[in-house]
C-alpha cells in the first residue's frame, strides 16, 4: 500500500504539469481545451527528434546520466522541445481558436479543440508511425528503498518528480514575485479591469499558451521517459489531466498541482479496492466524489 | 443501381437512429442548457436493456425474459430513464463544464461495467435476439427497407413530440430556466425539478436510439459504447445547430455522411501507396471538416429560432 | 435552406461517383474483394499490408478465375458502426462477394449479422476470437459463410499451462488484455493452471489506452509469483514487461502468440528475455514454410512476426484459392462452399507462396482438391469455420524468433482431456 502511495506521487507529477497549462487555458480563455493533451505528445516527439539529432552529431552526449536512463542529449532536447511546443500552442491558437473565439461560443471552442486534437494526433501518427518508441531501450532497475515495508522506486521517476516540482516552484516564484506574474493573476481574476490598468491582454494570452505548452512538453517527455512514446500518448492522458484540473478547481494553478497528485494517488490506490478491469473509471469516480462535496473543485471559485 | 439504393437505405437507417439520439441531446442542451458529456451511457443503457429484456434466457447472462420486441424496446428506454434519474440527481446541480466531465465519467464507468461484468456479456458482448419479424420478411433488401421505414416513423414521432414540447408551456419553462434561472424561481417554478425532467426525457430518447441500434445490428458490445460515440453525437448537434430540431437531424446526416464518405473516397481515389495510411488520413480529414464547420458557421447550419413573445408584438 | 441544398448536392455527387465506379468495372476483368481492417491502429496496419501482399502474389501467379484481384481496403477505426457501414459499401457499391475482416470480434459480429449473411457474401476473418461465432454457427445462423484462420484459444491456453508445468513453475500471475480475446484466453489459462495444481496468484486485466500500468504491475508483484503469463499485444505488453522487470519481477515468462513480435523483443531487450517462452499454432514441417518466411522478409524487411500477420496471409490466400475453385461470377455462398476443396487433408499439398498458389490453381482447374499448407499451419476448418491446429512453443534469440518444441494436435487434445 505504501508502494501504491509512492507510485501515485511519481505518476501524479506528470499529471500536475499537464494540468497547469490546461487550467490556465480553461480559466482565461473560457473553454475546455481537449487538444491540450496533444501538446504532451508533440513535446515528447520533438524531444525524440532532437535527442536523436544531438546523439548523432555529438556522440558524447548520448551517454546516460547515471543512475537514470536520461541522456545529456535528452536533457538539452527537453528545453528545446518546451520552446517549440509552446510556439506550436501559440500557432494553433492563432490559426483556430482565436478565430472560433471571435465567431462562436464556448461550445464551438470545445468542439474545435476536439477536431484539432484529432488532426494533431493523426498527423503525428503519419509522420512518426503508429508503433511505440522509446528514448532509451535500457531498462533501469528500480532501487529498493526499504525492505519492510517493501518499497521500490525507479530513479527516472524520482528525477521526474524532482524536475516537475522544480518547474512548478519556478512558476510559483514567477507568479508571486514578478510583474508578469501579477499581470497574469490580474488577468485571471478580472480581464476587463486588468486591461484598463494597461495590461496587454493578447500578449498575456500568448504567454499563457507559451507556458502551458512548455509545461506540457516537459510532462510529455517525462511520461515518455518513464513509459513509452506513441501517437495516442495525449489521448490516453487527456482524461486523467482533466480530472486533475477539475479536482483542483478550474483556474487555480495550485489546485491543478494538488489535483494531479490526488488523481495519481487515487489511480494507484484504486487497485487495492477495485478489480483491475475497472482502473479507467477511477479518475472519474474521484471527480464525482470531489464534486459532490465541493462543486467547484478544491480551490475553484464561482465563475463571474 | 440497386446496390446504390440498398446502401443508401442502410446509411439512412443508421443516420436516422443516430438522429434520434441527437434529438434527445438537443432537448438536454439546446433547450435546457445541460451539457451532457455522457450521452453514450444512456444510449448504451437503452441498447443493453433492449437486448437483455428481449432475448431468451441464456446462461450467465442477466435478463433473458424473452419479452416481445416493442416491450423490450420500451423497457430499454425505461432503463435509460432510470439511469438518467440517478445520474441527474447526483450531478445536475454542477456548473456546466463540471457537469460535462461528471457525466463523461459516468459513461466511462458504464463502459467499464459492461466490459468487466460477465453478467452483462463482458468484452464479448451480447447477441440477444434476431431482428424482429426477420422470418416473415427474409433478410434482404425488403427487410432493410421496412426496418428503415420503422425507424423513420419513430424519428418523425420523436421530432413531432419534441417540436410540440418546445411550443408548449413546458418548453417555455425550459427556455426561461435556461435564460434566467433566478427569475423563473421567483415565479415559483422549481428549476432543478424541471431540469431533471428534461434530462430524463432526453435520456429516454437516447435510450430509444440505443435500442434501435442494438436491434439493427442484432448485437451490442462494449466497443459500441466508447467515448467516440458521445463525440460524434455532439458534433452532429453542433454542426447542425443546437436548439433547432431540424438542425439536429440535418447535422446528423451531414456528419455521418462526411464520416463514411471520407473513408469511401479515400479507398476509391487515394493512390495505392497510401492506402495503408488512409485510416489516419481519414481522421485528419474529419478533424478538418469539424474545425472548418466551426470556423465557417459556429452557430450551426440551422441556428436556434429565437422565440419572441407574442405579447411584445401585439403590445404598444 | 442552405443545409438542405448542401446535403442534396452531396447525395447527388455520391450517386454520380458510384455509377462511375460500376461502369469502369465492367470493362476490364478485375474481381474486387473487400477488406475491412483497422488500419489506423498500430497492429492493424501490418495485417492489412500482409493481406495486400497475398493479393499481389496471387496476381503475380495470374490472378484467380481468369481475372486480376483488386482488394478494396477500408478502415474500421475499431468502431462497429463505421466498420459495418464500410462493409455495406463494399458489398453494395463495389459488389464484392468476399469480405476479409474484421479484426475485433466486436466489429466482425455486427458485420456478419447485418451485412454479410443477409447479402450472401462470404466473410473470412484473420483474427476475431470470440466464441460467439462458434455459437452462432452452431445455431445455423451463419449459413456457412463465416470462416476464420484464428485458432481457438483453448489450444493456446492449454499449451501455456503445459509450458508452466514443464518448467516446474508453482505459482503464476496472469496478465490479460481486457478485450474479448484476452478475457477468454486469460480465463482459460487460469483454469488450466489450477487444474494442474499451479497457483494463480493474480489475474490482472490490462485495459487498452491506459497511461500507466504501474499499479497493475505492483498488484501482481504482491503475490510474488514464480512466473508470469501474458495474453497481451506488443504495445501494452512492452509497457507491462518493462515496468515488471524494472521493479525486479521474475524474468520467467510465458506468453500467447500476440507477443511474437520483433518490436517487443527490441524494446524489452534480449538480456531479459532468456527465460521467455511463447506459444503459437504450428506452421507445417515443410521447406515451403521457410520459403514463405523468406519471401515475406524480403518484401517487408523483416519476418512475419507480429499479431495476426500469418493469420491474415492465410485468410487471404485460402479465400482467393476458393474464388478460383468457384469460378468466374461466383457468389459468396459458392466461394464458401469451395473452402473445403482448398483445405482438404487428402488433397495435394501446396505451399504458401506464389509457386504454391500457381500449383494449387492447376490442381483445382483439373478438378482436384488441394491441402493448403499455410503460414499458420496445415489449415483445417471445422463445421463452424473454426480452426484447430497443432501448437508450437517458441523463444526469442539474437537472430529472431526460434521454435522450441512442436506439439501435435493429438498431444494437445490428450493433454486437454487429462485436465478435465
Amino acid at each position: 500500500m505504501i508502494q501504491n502511495l509512492v507510485d501515485g506521487f511519481l505518476v501524479g507529477s506528470i499529471l500536475s504539469l499537464g494540468a497547469i497549462g490546461l487550467t490556465m487555458a480553461m480559466h482565461m480563455l473560457r473553454f475546455a481545451n481537449f487538444s491540450h493533451a496533444e501538446l504532451l505528445s508533440i513535446g515528447a516527439y520533438v524531444a525524440l527528434v532532437f535527442d536523436g539529432l544531438f546523439s548523432a552529431i555529438y556522440p558524447a552526449l548520448a551517454g546516460a546520466i547515471a543512475p537514470l536512463s536520461l541522456t545529456w542529449a535528452l536533457s538539452l532536447s527537453i528545453l528545446i522541445s518546451m520552446a517549440i511546443t509552446g510556439i506550436s500552442a501559440i500557432l494553433i491558437d492563432r490559426l483556430v481558436f482565436k478565430r472560433v473565439r471571435a465567431k462562436g461560443g464556448e461550445l464551438s471552442m470545445v468542439f474545435a479543440s476536439f477536431g484539432v486534437a484529432m488532426i494533431l494526433r493523426n498527423i503525428l501518427g503519419l509522420i512518426f508511425g503508429l508503433d511505440p518508441k522509446l528514448y532509451s531501450q535500457d531498462i533501469v532497475f528500480a532501487i529498493v528503498v526499504s525492505r519492510d515495508p517493501f518499497l521500490l522506486v525507479k530513479p527516472d521517476q524520482v528525477f521526474t518528480l524532482i524536475a516537475a516540482l522544480l518547474i512548478m516552484f519556478i512558476l510559483h516564484l514567477v507568479l508571486s514575485r514578478t510583474t508578469f506574474g501579477y499581470s497574469l493573476r490580474a488577468v485571471a481574476e478580472n480581464p476587463t479591469l486588468a486591461q484598463v490598468s494597461g495590461i496587454n491582454l493578447s500578449r498575456m494570452i500568448v504567454l499563457i499558451w507559451l507556458i502551458g505548452g512548455g509545461l506540457a512538453a516537459a510532462a510529455g517527455v517525462f511520461y515518455g521517459l518513464t513509459n513509452q512514446i506513441n501517437p495516442v500518448l495525449g489521448r490516453d492522458l487527456v482524461l486523467p489531466i482533466f480530472a486533475a484540473t477539475i479536482v483542483g478547481g478550474i483556474g487555480s494553478i495550485y489546485g491543478a498541482v494538488l489535483g494531479g497528485f490526488l488523481v495519481g494517488l487515487a489511480s494507484n490506490l484504486a487497485l487495492v479496492i477495485l478489480p483491475s478491469g475497472y482502473s479507467p473509471a477511477v479518475p472519474f469516480l474521484i471527480i464525482l466524489a470531489v464534486l459532490l462535496i465541493r462543486p467547484h473543485g478544491l480551490f475553484g471559485e464561482e465563475r463571474a | 443501381m440497386i446496390g446504390v439504393i440498398s446502401y443508401l437505405v442502410f446509411f439512412a437507417t443508421v443516420a436516422s437512429i443516430l438522429s434520434i439520439a441527437v434529438l434527445g441531446l438537443n432537448l438536454q442542451w439546446g433547450n435546457t442548457g445541460l451539457f451532457n458529456g455522457g450521452v453514450v451511457a444512456f444510449f448504451g443503457a437503452g441498447a443493453y436493456g433492449t437486448l437483455l429484456l428481449g432475448s431468451a434466457s441464456q446462461d450467465g447472462l442477466l435478463g433473458g425474459f424473452g419479452l416481445p420486441y416493442l416491450l423490450a424496446l420500451f423497457g430499454g428506454m425505461m432503463i435509460a430513464g432510470i439511469v438518467a434519474w440517478i445520474v441527474g440527481l447526483l450531478t445536475l446541480r454542477l456548473r456546466h463544464d463540471y457537469l460535462a466531465i461528471a457525466t463523461f465519467g459516468v459513461a466511462v464507468a458504464f463502459e467499464n461495467l459492461v466490459r468487466n461484468a460477465d453478467l452483462l456479456g463482458g468484452a464479448q458482448g451480447i447477441r440477444g435476439f434476431e431482428r424482429p419479424l426477420r422470418d416473415t420478411f427474409g433478410n434482404g433488401f425488403t427487410y432493410n427497407l421496412l426496418f428503415f421505414v420503422f425507424v423513420l416513423i419513430l424519428l418523425v414521432l420523436t421530432y413531432v413530440f419534441l417540436e410540440r414540447l418546445i411550443a408548449s408551456p413546458f418548453g417555455r419553462l425550459l427556455r426561461a430556466i435556461r435564460e434566467d434561472e433566478t427569475a423563473a424561481q421567483s415565479l415559483g417554478k422549481s428549476p432543478s425539478r424541471v431540469r431533471l425532467t428534461a434530462f430524463i426525457a432526453g435520456s429516454v430518447i437516447m435510450g430509444l436510439a440505443g435500442g434501435l441500434y442494438a436491434t439493427f445490428y442484432a448485437f451490442i458490445s462494449p466497443q459500441d459504447v466508447l467515448p467516440i460515440l458521445t463525440f460524434q453525437i455532439w458534433a452532429m448537434l453542433i454542426v447542425g445547430g443546437a436548439g433547432n430540431n431540424k438542425g439536429a437531424v440535418m447535422g446528423t446526416f451531414l456528419i455521418w455522411a462526411a464520416w463514411t464518405a471520407s473513408g469511401w473516397a479515400l479507398s476509391r481515389f487515394a493512390p495505392l501507396e497510401v492506402q495503408l495510411y488512409t485510416g489516419s488520413i481519414q481522421f485528419v480529414l474529419i478533424g478538418f471538416v469539424i474545425v472548418g464547420m466551426l470556423l465557417w458557421r459556429p452557430q450551426g447550419l440551422f441556428p436556434e429560432k429565437l422565440v419572441v413573445s407574442q405579447s411584445a408584438k401585439t403590445g404598444g | 435552406m442552405n443545409g438542405l441544398k448542401t446535403s442534396a448536392l452531396a447525395i447527388g455527387a455520391a450517386l454520380a461517383f458510384a455509377s462511375f465506379g460500376t461502369e469502369a468495372a465492367a470493362q476490364e476483368c478485375t474481381t474486387k474483394i473487400g477488406a475491412v481492417l483497422p488500419t489506423s491502429v498500430d497492429w492493424g496496419k501490418p495485417i492489412a499490408a500482409t493481406a495486400q501482399y497475398a493479393v499481389d502474389l496471387a496476381n503475380e501467379a495470374g490472378g484467380v478465375a481468369g481475372c486480376e484481384i483488386e482488394m478494396v481496403l477500408r478502415d474500421t477505426q475499431v468502431d462497429p458502426k463505421v466498420g459495418v457501414d464500410a462493409a455495406k459499401a463494399l458489398v453494395d457499391l463495389d459488389g464484392v462477394q468476399l469480405l476479409l475482416g474484421a479484426v475485433s470480434s466486436g466489429v466482425s459480429m455486427p458485420i456478419l449479422t447485418s451485412v454479410t449473411v443477409p447479402a450472401g457474401v462470404m466473410q473470412m476473418s484473420c483474427c476475431s476470437s470470440s466464441t460467439a461465432f462458434t455459437a452462432l454457427s452452431e445455431e445455423g445462423k451463419t449459413n456457412g459463410l463465416f470462416y476464420r484462420t484464428f485458432a481457438t484459444s483453448g489450444v493456446q491456453a492449454a499449451v501455456g499451462a503445459m509450458v508452466a508445468r514443464d518448467e516446474g513453475y508453482e505459482s503464476v500471475a496472469v496478465f490479460y488484455k481486457n478485450d474479448d480475446w484476452g478475457q477468454d484466453i486469460g480465463g482459460l489459462v487460469a483454469k488450466d493452471l489450477e487444474a494442474l495444481g499451479i497457483e494463480v496468484t493474480a489475474s490482472i486485466a490490462i485495459n487498452d489506452a491506459q497511461a500507466s500500468y504501474r499499479a497493475e504491475v505492483t498488484e501482481a508483484l504482491k503475490g510474488n509469483p514464480q512466473a508470469i503469463y501474458m495474453a497481451l499485444y506488443p504495445k501494452e505488453g512492452t509497457q507491462v514487461v518493462r515496468e515488471w522487470i524494472s521493479l525486479g519481477g521474475t524474468q520467467e515468462m510465458i506468453a500467447a502468440n500476440a507477443l511474437k513480435s520483433d518490436e517487443f523483443k527490441e524494446n524489452v531487450g534480449m538480456q531479459f528475455l532468456g527465460n521467455f517462452t511463447g506459444t503459437d499454432t504450428a506452421s507445417p514441417r515443410t521447406d515451403s514454410a521457410s520459403a514463405f518466411v523468406d519471401a515475406y522478409t524480403t518484401r517487408f524487411d523483416g519476418p512475419p512476426n507480429g499479431p495476426g500477420l500469418a493469420n491474415s496471409y492465410d485468410a487471404t490466400m485460402i479465400a482467393l484459392l476458393a474464388i478460383h475453385a468457384a469460378g468466374e461470377g461466383a457468389t459468396g455462398a459458392d466461394i464458401a462452399a469451395k473452402i473445403g476443396s482448398v483445405t482438404d487433408p487428402d488433397g495435394t499439398p501446396v505451399s504458401a507462396d506464389a509457386e504454391g498458389f500457381a500449383a494449387a490453381k492447376e490442381v483445382l482447374d483439373g478438378g482436384g482438391t488441394v491441402s493448403y499448407q499455410g503460414a499458420t499451419g496445415n489449415v483445417l476448418f471445422d463445421a463452424n469455420g473454426d480452426v484447430s491446429a497443432p501448437a508450437v512453443t517458441w523463444v526469442f534469440s539474437e537472430s529472431g524468433i526460434d521454435e522450441k518444441q512442436y506439439i501435435s494436435l493429438t498431444e494437445v487434445n490428450d493433454f486437454m482431456a487429462s485436465m478435465q
